[in-house]
C-alpha cells in the first residue's frame, strides 16, 4: 500500500533520529517516516508532498537547532493552510518557558515530550495524536484500524453507517 | 487506462446485438441484451461504481424503452407506441415497495445507531453467555448475526468490532483466539444478512423480482425458510473457529454494563421499532405486507423527531439505487422476452431441476466471493425466474425457491477481503490473514452450497407459501 500520510521527524542530532525512527517503526506499515536533520531540510520534503500525492499528518521536531528554531517551524507549518491540519509535536530538553508557550499560542501545539522519552509512552502519543488526525480529516478509517486506536477509528465507520452494496 | 477498455468495451456489447440479428429475439429484446450485456460488465470490473451503473440502467430503459423514448415516439422502435411501457414504470423502480420496506429497515438501524441501541442490545444479550471463551464467542456471533438480519452487514461490523476491540486488547498477543474473535464477527455478519427480508440487499432483488411476477414473501415466510439455515451455519461456524483458533485464556471478562438512552426520542424509538419488528414477524398472522409496515417507521420516526436530516442524509441511498436498478433491469428481461430467448439457447430439459438448482447455487456462491452480492443476485435472479416461468423447473413453488435459494447462497460468499464490506474491515483490523479468512470462508462456500440445496430440496417444499 502506498503510504498517503508523512511523518516527519525533525532533529539536529543523529543519534536522536534514529532512535525516533526505530521506536516508530510499527506505523511504517501504514505512514512513510521522513526525517530531516534541519527545518531547511524539512521545509524541502514537505514542500515536495503535494506533487506526490501526500499530506502531511504529524511534525515531531527538536526545538534547539542551528538555524531556525522547532517553534518557530511549528509556527510556520501553523499559517500555511496546507499543513495546519498537521499534529505538532516538540521532542525536546531545551524549550524554554516563553518558547513553549510561544508553541502553544501560535504553532497549535498538540504535544510536548520531554527528552529522554520512552518508546512506549512515545508510541502511545503518536498514536493518540495520529487517530485524532484520521478522525479530525474523516479520512477512511480503514487502513488504520490495525495500527492507531481500533475502538475508535471503529467507532467512526459505525457513524459513517454505510450499507450493504 | 484499464478503465477506458472497460468503458469502451461495455459501449460495444451495447451496440453488439444491435447489429447482430439474433434469431427469435425482438428489437426490444436486442436493447434490452446490449443494457444486460453492458451492465453485466460495468457491474463485473466497475469502471464505474456500481450503483451508478445501476443508475444507467434505468437512463438507457428511459431512453430506449419508455413511452416517452425518442426511438419509440419517431420510428416506432423497438415497439409501437401502445405496447411501450410508461415512463413512470422504470423510474417507479426507485420507489419499489421492496425499496420502501428497506427504507424503512435503513431508518430505523440509522435511528437505533444515533441513540446506541444496538450496542445495548449487544451488551444485554453477552451477559447471557458467561465469561467462557467458546461460549463468548457463540453470544458474539449471535448478536451479530440477529442485528444484521435487521441492519447492515457492514454497519453491523464496525459496531461489533468497537465491542471485541477492548476483549482483543486484553488478550495475550500470541493468543489465537484473537483471530477467531475477530473472524467471527463478518462471519456471522455475513450469515445474519440472509435471515430476514431486509437483512441484506441481495434480498431485496430477489423479492423484487418475485413481486414482479405477482408473488409476494410474507416477512415471516422468508423468515422461516432462511433462519434454521443461518443458525446451522453459525454453528458450523463457531465450530470451525474453536477448532482452529482456540483461546488459552479460562475466561474473559466483558464491560456489559447495559446503557439504554431514557430521553424522549429514544423511548419514541423503542416503541416504533418494537412495534414495527413485532409487525414484521407476525406479517402472516395479520396479512398486512411488510412493505407497508416499513412506512411505520418512515412516517414516524422524522415526524416525532426521532432522526432529523442529518440522518436521512446519511442512509444508504446508493444501496437503494443499485437494487432498483438490478429489479428494473430483471423486468425488461422479463418483459421484452430476452431472458426466455436467453435460457432457450442451452438444452435444460436433458438436466433436470435439482442439477439446474444446484447450478444457480454453485454460481451464486462463486460470483459472490468476487463480485457484490447485489450484483451477483441481479444477474442470476431473472435468469432463474424465467426458467421458472418456462417450465423447466416444475412447478412455481420451485421459481420462489430458486430465486430465494440464490439470494440465500451468496451471502455464503465470505472467502475474501473483496467479497463483503464486513471481510474488508476485519482484514483491516490485522488480527486476520487473508488464508485463515479464506480457510473459513472456503468451508462456509461448501457448506452453503450444501445447506441451500438440502433446505430448496427437502426443508422448504414442507412449509406452507
Amino acid at each position: 500500500m502506498k503510504a498517503s500520510l508523512v511523518l516527519l521527524c525533525v532533529d539536529d542530532e543523529p543519534g536522536v533520529l534514529d532512535a525516533v525512527v526505530r521506536d516508530l517503526a510499527p506505523f511504517e506499515n501504514a505512514f512513510l517516516i521522513e526525517t530531516a536533520s534541519s527545518v531547511d531540510e524539512a521545509r524541502a520534503i514537505v514542500a515536495a508532498l503535494p506533487a506526490q500525492g501526500r499530506a502531511l499528518a504529524l511534525a515531531l521536531c527538536d526545538h534547539l537547532m542551528p538555524g531556525v528554531t522547532g517553534t518557530d517551524y511549528l509556527i510556520a507549518l501553523n499559517q500555511d493552510p496546507l499543513t495546519r491540519p498537521a499534529r505538532k509535536l516538540l521532542l525536546t530538553a531545551q524549550a524554554g518557558h516563553d518558547d513553549t508557550i510561544r508553541a502553544l499560542n501560535q504553532g497549535g501545539l498538540h504535544h510536548y515530550i520531554s527528552k529522554p522519552w520512552q518508546p512506549d509512552a512515545l508510541r502511545a502519543v503518536i498514536r493518540e495524536q495520529l487517530t485524532r488526525y484520521v478522525l479530525e480529516r474523516q479520512l477512511d478509517p480503514l487502513p488504520y484500524l490495525a495500527i492507531l486506536d481500533t475502538a475508535r477509528l471503529a467507532e467512526a465507520l459505525r457513524s459513517r453507517n454505510f450499507g450493504d452494496a | 487506462m484499464r478503465r477506458t477498455i472497460v468503458l469502451i468495451s461495455g459501449l460495444l456489447l451495447f451496440l453488439l446485438p444491435q447489429f447482430l440479428a439474433f434469431e427469435g429475439l425482438s428489437p426490444a429484446g436486442a436493447i434490452t441484451l446490449g443494457m444486460f450485456l453492458c451492465a453485466g460488465l460495468f457491474w463485473i470490473f466497475e469502471p464505474i461504481p456500481i450503483y451508478a451503473t445501476s443508475l444507467l440502467v434505468i437512463g438507457g430503459q428511459l431512453l430506449f424503452l419508455s413511452k416517452d423514448a425518442p426511438l419509440v415516439v419517431a420510428r416506432e422502435f423497438p415497439y409501437a407506441v401502445a405496447q411501450a411501457p410508461t415512463a413512470n414504470s422504470f423510474m417507479g423502480t426507485l420507489a419499489h415497495p421492496i425499496l420502501i420496506l428497506f427504507l424503512g429497515g435503513f431508518m430505523l438501524a440509522e435511528a437505533a445507531s444515533k441513540y446506541s441501541v444496538e450496542k445495548g442490545l449487544t451488551r444485554l444479550m453477552l451477559a447471557h453467555f458467561g465469561t467462557k471463551p467458546a461460549y463468548v464467542l457463540l453470544g458474539l456471533m449471535l448478536a451479530t448475526a440477529l442485528l444484521s438480519a435487521f441492519m447492515s452487514n457492514t454497519a453491523t461490523t464496525a459496531m461489533m468490532i468497537t465491542v471485541i476491540a477492548p476483549i482483543i486488547a486484553v488478550l495475550k498477543p500470541e493468543d489465537r483466539f484473537r483471530t477467531a474473535l475477530a473472524l467471527s464477527i463478518p462471519t456471522a455478519a455475513n450469515l445474519g444478512g440472509m435471515a430476514t427480508p431486509i437483512g441484506t440487499p441481495p434480498n431485496a432483488v430477489a423479492l423484487g423480482a418475485l413481486a414482479s411476477k405477482g408473488y409476494n414473501i410474507p416477512f415471516s415466510t422468508w423468515m422461516a425458510l432462511a433462519v434454521p439455515l443461518t443458525l446451522v451455519a453459525l454453528a458450523l461456524a463457531w465450530w470451525l473457529l474453536l477448532k482452529l483458533f482456540p483461546s488459552k485464556e479460562a475466561k474473559i471478562e466483558l464491560d456489559l454494563q447495559g446503557r439504554f438512552e431514557r430521553s424522549r426520542p429514544a423511548i419514541l424509538l423503542y416503541a416504533v421499532g418494537g412495534l414495527t419488528v413485532v409487525l414484521w414477524l407476525t406479517e402472516a398472522l395479520h396479512g398486512v405486507p411488510s412493505t407497508l409496515t416499513a412506512f411505520i417507521p418512515i412516517a414516524l420516526l422524522p415526524a416525532l423527531g426521532v432522526i432529523g436530516k442529518k440522518e436521512i442524509r446519511n442512509l444508504s441511498w446508493e444501496v437503494l439505487w443499485l437494487v432498483g436498478g438490478g429489479i428494473s433491469l430483471g423486468n425488461s428481461l422479463q418483459n421484452t422476452g430476452l431472458a426466455t430467448w436467453m435460457i432457450n439457447l442451452v438444452e435444460w430439459g436433458s438436466l433436470g431441476p435439482v442439477a439446474v438448482l444446484t447450478g444457480f447455487i454453485l454460481l451464486s456462491i462463486i460470483f459472490a466471493n468476487f463480485l457484490s452480492h447485489t450484483v451477483t443476485t441481479a444477474l442470476l435472479v431473472p435468469i432463474a425466474i424465467s426458467l421458472g416461468t418456462s417450465g423447466v423447473l416444475g412447478d412455481a413453488g420451485s421459481m420462489i425457491f430458486i430465486a430465494i435459494a440464490i439470494a440465500i447462497a451468496s451471502s455464503f460468499g465470505m472467502s475474501l477481503p473483496i467479497s463483503t464490506p464486513p471481510n474488508a474491515i476485519a482484514i483491516a483490523t490485522g488480527l486476520v490473514t487473508t488464508p485463515q479468512m479464506a480457510r473459513i470462508g472456503i468451508f462456509m462456500a461448501v457448506a452453503g452450497l450444501i445447506l441451500t440445496l438440502l433446505a430448496a430440496l427437502f426443508f422448504w417444499p414442507l412449509l406452507p407459501l
